[in-house]
């Protein structure tokens, strides 16, 4: 049976190359996101060990609440250094800063930006182990008026830096210029800086020019040599004061890889659940292409079955088939895997992410994922059919033709069948967009599961309306081509099992990508609604690194008269609220700060209840009527705020807002937050001009903004644009990926009707015969196969749009609140599809038309 | 070329044709220098053993095969000048088709299997003309009808219709009785003769069966490639005698 397995697959190795591919795309899929993500791990470890390599302990102000990774935590009194380097059994102590937010500007007046990772000033240290950088070019900083660079920057073709040249460097405490002495590596020097940009000064100037004087952000000690690590680690928190924590070498490695995880997970999770996508529709290629191959060789299965093959050795010998393929292109999707490994980290780095160096790491455990998923999915595709082909009877050969017209079982068993899976499949949709749950985990399996299903029923219950919908859907045909069009009409509505499985293809690609547009446009149009109703703001001043702008940017633009100008800084904050409602708990949210008296002229917040009339900056709070209704609070009640810096301060509910705006529920005077904050950035200033010529308005701003080349200016027209292109951006690449799912579906179409022109071979021979022309011949059979896509396409839109317009319901209105249908997309995607059929449909139509006619119709 | 003018009475005809397939030592002669005219108006019927080359000499004359040496002649044009668009051209508009089976396109009702070759030619044809024809089916009832829906005997009928309605210069049948019990075989071969007579037609059939050539007004029996006899006015009789002679 496994010879027999093998003979059957080398006989049809078109069919076999065809059918493989699909799963090859899947599981290179798999591979890819293990291996990058593999990848990343280990280059990031590496960097971890090798910037705390001399380093046993890190001193930090201790973060309250909340993760290293989402705050600043507050800084250290320098004299900590010497009372650490003091403690018996430390070697030496030094004192370090790491500040986000500081930005040089090359010799082309080009501020240096990246578009997530930090730019950032720091010190250099004097010890050389203990530092966590390494001189490579010139000579380290000394002063007031020098700065290193770090090497990517400095060696970078797009920049343009020169030892001994001043520079200007933008910094918390204003831009300033400097001489660049020397040019540094983060890490160790085979490590590339992970994207992150830094300017180097000597301690006293990055005390002073960074913000903290007197103050370090962190300081690094290293213990003499045989001490005790856990028991030193004891003695040095003896010295510490209150708030601040000394952690080991070991404990910083972990929670760097923590923090480098927080990216790594997520991004291989999103590429293996579009793996799983692509498996999925592969499954219905699969399992459709068995089921013709095996409707063909009914004869050949029926004479095994005559000559004493049992059922069971039947079923064996197809599994053992699908099971063959399974393997080969479980092969070549690991080696196609590789190489899409290879091609995700240097587009990573060609957007800017100079990913650490590091080998792609091939483990045990990717090539077993890789060998299950492959030989499994193919496997359970092919069961079905494989017991359909053990039901055939030995006699089965005898009556039949060489043909096998499947009828289509579209009775009620499909009926039932089918729609009690869509009940199943839309419920657990449902549940998966509307319910509670714990974490995003759970949830999005619920969905994932839940779309599955409705797509297994719909692919189950659509061969009961595909002839009438695909009659409907191809009638233009024949008005615009008589005959072929007639004929592609009457060969797509034929079979309608067969249209429905090699449709549905498509229609769950086109169902996915429809979705993601609905809700992309819709967020885009309620972004615009919510700009259009509650911005007030004539300028938007943002930036594209995650420091923010410096504070003196706000103070800049209303000194010079311009305007009034808000600036908006998030941050997180614990929220205790117990003092109001004993049932209330302590909630971690995001705060906003901001100069309230001035909010009105920028921003329309909507109050409902109270006033800003009369706000103390120092005791006022603004909450979101959602919090308040989740929190039970009301006007007057007593709120204490914890900050990432450890203070505290008890504020009271002075209004209440029910305006969706793009801050946060909670807010505060930036009078109040610039006493507790650990750092001095707004993360975006509103301006409101009293300029009335927006051109003057525009050039005034700009005047101001020549101190701050990392800020970006925009009206709102711009500001909406920008948004929406960043939107646009991750849409296409969600359709990117998606359109794998499509290059499946065109696969399959060509497979599928590969398969159907080899089976209708005397009909091709026939209507060559009477004298159809290999022209008409080929326009046949592309629009048929443009019929069964439109067919797929169109089910797909249907469907995605009831997703897409489910899922814009579940997402809180405060950020989608309204539906908007792309229609003009919509159609277009129909039109692709058509376009997609067509296209698919260029090799088998190339093969019908050239068939020899008398082979054709001498075919017995 | 030394080809005489045609005479204008040739539906179709064959000149010294010779089909030759494989080469050197395995080379087989399928048709061996063959001169064969078919009258117009005529109903012929080609008979021979099998491997005698029957069913080649058809395809060759119908356009649907080339020959290897020597001509072949629909009305006045010469197959072996035409590429292959203008042979299809040429199947589609002078020459009708009736298979042994699988005459028909099975998504095509009746009424669209008949209009095929002319809805190809995107022609309306000759209504007057396709009426006749299919009165003559005794289908008229069953147009709308697919294939799947209609017996053996009307399949073959509807599909000796769909030759008929363009008119051509020549129809050619390949055992069109063969798969149909002898009553449906002599309800085919009597529509067959009359589309001869009544319509003035011109039918070349290859056949085994004595009793569906002696329908024919003359049969020609083919004997390794070669015309080895003739036969006007035949009856069943007289082919088989025929048949015996040649055969022994």
């Amino acid at each position: 049976m496994l010879r027999l397995g093998i003979k059957s697959l080398l006989a049809h190795k078109v069919r076999f190359a065809l059918t493989a591919s699909t799963i090859v795309i899947g599981v290179a899929f798999v591979v890819a996101s293990f291996v990058t993500a593999d990848s990343l791990r280990s280059g990031f470890d590496q960097l971890a060990e090798d910037i705390n390599t001399g380093t046993d302990y890190t001193v930090r102000g201790e973060l309250p609440f909340g993760e290293i990774t989402e705050a600043t935590a507050p800084a250290v009194p320098a004299e900590l250094v010497d009372d650490i380097a003091a403690v018996d059994g430390v070697e030496i102590a030094k004192g370090g800063l790491f500040v986000d937010g500081v930005i040089p500007v090359d010799g082309n007046g080009e501020a240096v930006t990246t578009f997530g990772p930090p730019v950032a000033g720091t010190n250099w240290l004097e010890d050389e182990s203990l530092s966590q950088f390494y001189l490579m070019e010139g000579r380290w900083p000394v002063g007031g008026g020098e700065f290193a660079i770090d090497i990517t920057t400095f060696e970078d073709d797009g920049y343009d830096f020169e030892l001994g040249g001043t520079y200007q460097i933008v910094t918390p405490t204003g831009p300033r210029e400097f001489t660049l002495t020397g040019a540094a590596q983060f890490g160790f020097p085979e490590n590339a800086g992970v994207g992150a940009i830094f300017s180097l000064f000597d301690t006293a100037t990055a005390q002073e020019v960074l913000g903290f004087p007197g103050e370090f952000t962190v300081i690094s000690v290293r213990a003499e040599a045989g001490a005790d690590i856990a028991e030193l680690q004891t003695r040095i928190e003896a010295v510490l004061p209150d708030g601040v924590e000394v952690i080991t070498a070991a404990d910083s490695e972990e929670e760097f890889s923590d923090a480098t995880e927080t990216f790594i997970g997520p991004f291989q999770t999103i590429l293996l659940v579009f793996a799983f996508i692509v498996l999925f529709v592969s499954m219905f290629i699969i399992s459709n292409t068995f089921n013709i191959v095996l409707g063909q060789r009914v004869r050949e299965l029926s004479l095994l079955r005559a000559v004493g093959a049992t059922p069971q050795q039947v079923r064996r010998s197809v599994l053992t088939e699908s099971a063959i393929i399974g393997i080969v292109a479980s092969v070549a999707g690991l080696g196609l895997g590789m190489l899409g490994a290879l091609g995700i980290k240097s587009l990573f780095n060609a957007l800017g992410a100079s990913l650490p160096e590091g080998s792609l790491p091939l483990t045990l455990r990717t090539v077993l994922w890789a060998v299950a998923v492959g030989v499994g999915f193919t496997v359970l595709a092919s069961l079905v059919p494989a017991i359909k082909a053990s039901r055939i009877s030995p006699v089965a050969g005898l009556s039949e033709g060489t043909t096998s017209e499947e009828r289509a079982s579209l009775g009620w068993k499909r009926l039932v069948s089918g729609g009690v899976l869509l009940v199943v499949g839309l419920v657990l949709t449902g549940l998966g967009l509307f319910g509670d749950f714990d974490g995003a985990t759970p949830q999005l399996s619920t969905l994932g599961a839940g779309a599955a299903i409705t797509f297994v029923a719909v692919s189950v219950l659509s061969p009961l309306v595909a002839r009438s919908v695909v009659s409907l859907l191809a009638r233009p045909l024949q008005w615009i081509m008589p005959i072929s069009g007639r004929l592609a009409r009457a060969n797509a509505a034929r079979n309608p099992r067969r249209t429905s499985a090699t449709a549905v293809a498509l229609t769950i690609g086109l169902a996915l990508v429809t979705m993601v547009s609905i809700v992309g446009q819709s967020l885009k149009v309620s972004f615009g609604d919510r700009l259009a109703s509650a911005v007030n703001a004539d300028f938007i001043v943002s930036v594209n690194t995650q420091a923010g702008l410096p504070k003196t940017l706000s103070s800049d633009i209303r000194a010079a008269g311009i305007g009034t100008p808000v600036g908006f800084d998030f941050d997180l904050v614990q929220i205790d609220s117990s003092g109001a409602d004993v049932q209330a708990t302590v909630v971690q949210s995001t705060l906003t700060a901001a100069s309230v008296s001035d909010l009105d002229a920028v921003v329309d917040i909507g109050v409902t209840e109270g006033t800003l009339d009369g706000f103390d900056p120092q005791t006022g709070l603004l909450i979101h009527s959602n919090v308040a209704g989740d929190e039970g609070l009301a006007l007057g009640d007593e709120v204490d705020l914890t900050f990432v810096s450890g203070d505290r301060r008890t504020v009271t509910v002075t209004a209440i807002f029910d305006g969706s705006a793009f801050w946060s529920n909670w807010i505060i005077d930036s009078a109040l937050y610039e006493q507790v904050a650990t750092t001095a950035f707004d993360d975006i200033v509103l301006v409101r001009s009293d300029i009335d010529d927006p051109e003057a308005a525009r050039a005034a701003i700009d005047e101001v903004m020549t101190g701050y080349p990392q800020a970006v200016l925009e009206d709102r027209q711009e500001f909406q644009e920008s948004v929406e292109s960043s939107l646009n951006t991750v849409l296409v690449l969600v359709n990117v990926f998606l359109g794998f799912a499509l290059l499946i579906a065109l696969i399959g179409i060509v497979s599928t009707l590969t398969l159907s022109v080899f089976e209708r071979i005397r009909e091709i021979g026939l209507l060559r015969a009477v004298g159809m022309t290999r022209r008409q011949m080929r326009r046949m059979i592309r629009w048929e196969a443009a019929a069964v896509s439109l067919y797929g396409a169109v089910v797909g839109v249907v469907l995605g749009g009831a997703f897409g317009m489910a899922t814009v319901a579940a997402i809180p209105d405060d950020i989608i609140d309204t539906v908007s249908i792309p229609a003009a997309q919509l159609v277009l995607f129909l039109v692709i599809s058509v376009a997609f059929g067509l296209i698919a449909a260029l090799f088998p139509a190339f093969r019908a038309s050239r068939m020899n006619v008398l082979d054709a119709i001498a075919d017995e | 070329m030394s080809v005489a003018a045609p005479p204008t009475h040739a539906a179709a005809r064959a000149v010294a044709a010779t089909k030759i397939y494989g080469s050197g030592d395995t080379a087989v002669r399928a048709l061996d220098a063959i001169d064969v005219t078919f009258e117009q108006g005529q109903f012929t019927a080609i008979m021979g053993p099998s491997g005698s080359g029957k069913s080649t000499l058809m395809h060759c004359m119908a356009g649907l095969d080339r020959v290897t040496e020597g001509q072949v002649l629909i009305g006045e044009t010469d197959l072996s000048t035409l590429s292959e668009r203008d042979l299809t051209l040429l199947r589609r508009d002078n020459v009708g088709f009736v298979f042994q089976a699988f005459n028909l396109v099975p998504t095509l009702t009746a009424i669209e299997n008949i209009m095929l070759p002319m809805d190809l030619a995107g022609t309306a044809g000759d209504s007057d003309w396709v009426d006749e024809v299919v009165g003559a089916t005794g289908l008229a009832d069953r147009l709308k009808h697919r294939p799947s829906e209609l017996s053996g005997g009307q399949q073959q009928r509807v599909a000796v219709a769909r030759a008929l309605a363009g008119k051509p210069q020549v129809i050619f049948a390949d055992e069109p009785t063969g798969n149909v019990d002898l009553n449906t075989g002599a309800e085919i071969l009597g529509f067959m003769r009359n589309a001869v007579d009544e319509m003035g037609q011109t039918i070349v059939m290859v056949t085994h069966d004595a009793v569906s050539a002696s329908y024919a007004d003359r049969v020609v029996f083919l004997v390794d490639g070669q015309i080895v006899d003739e036969l006007a006015d035949p009856t069943p009789e007289r082919i088989r005698a025929h048949m015996n002679q040649l055969g022994a």
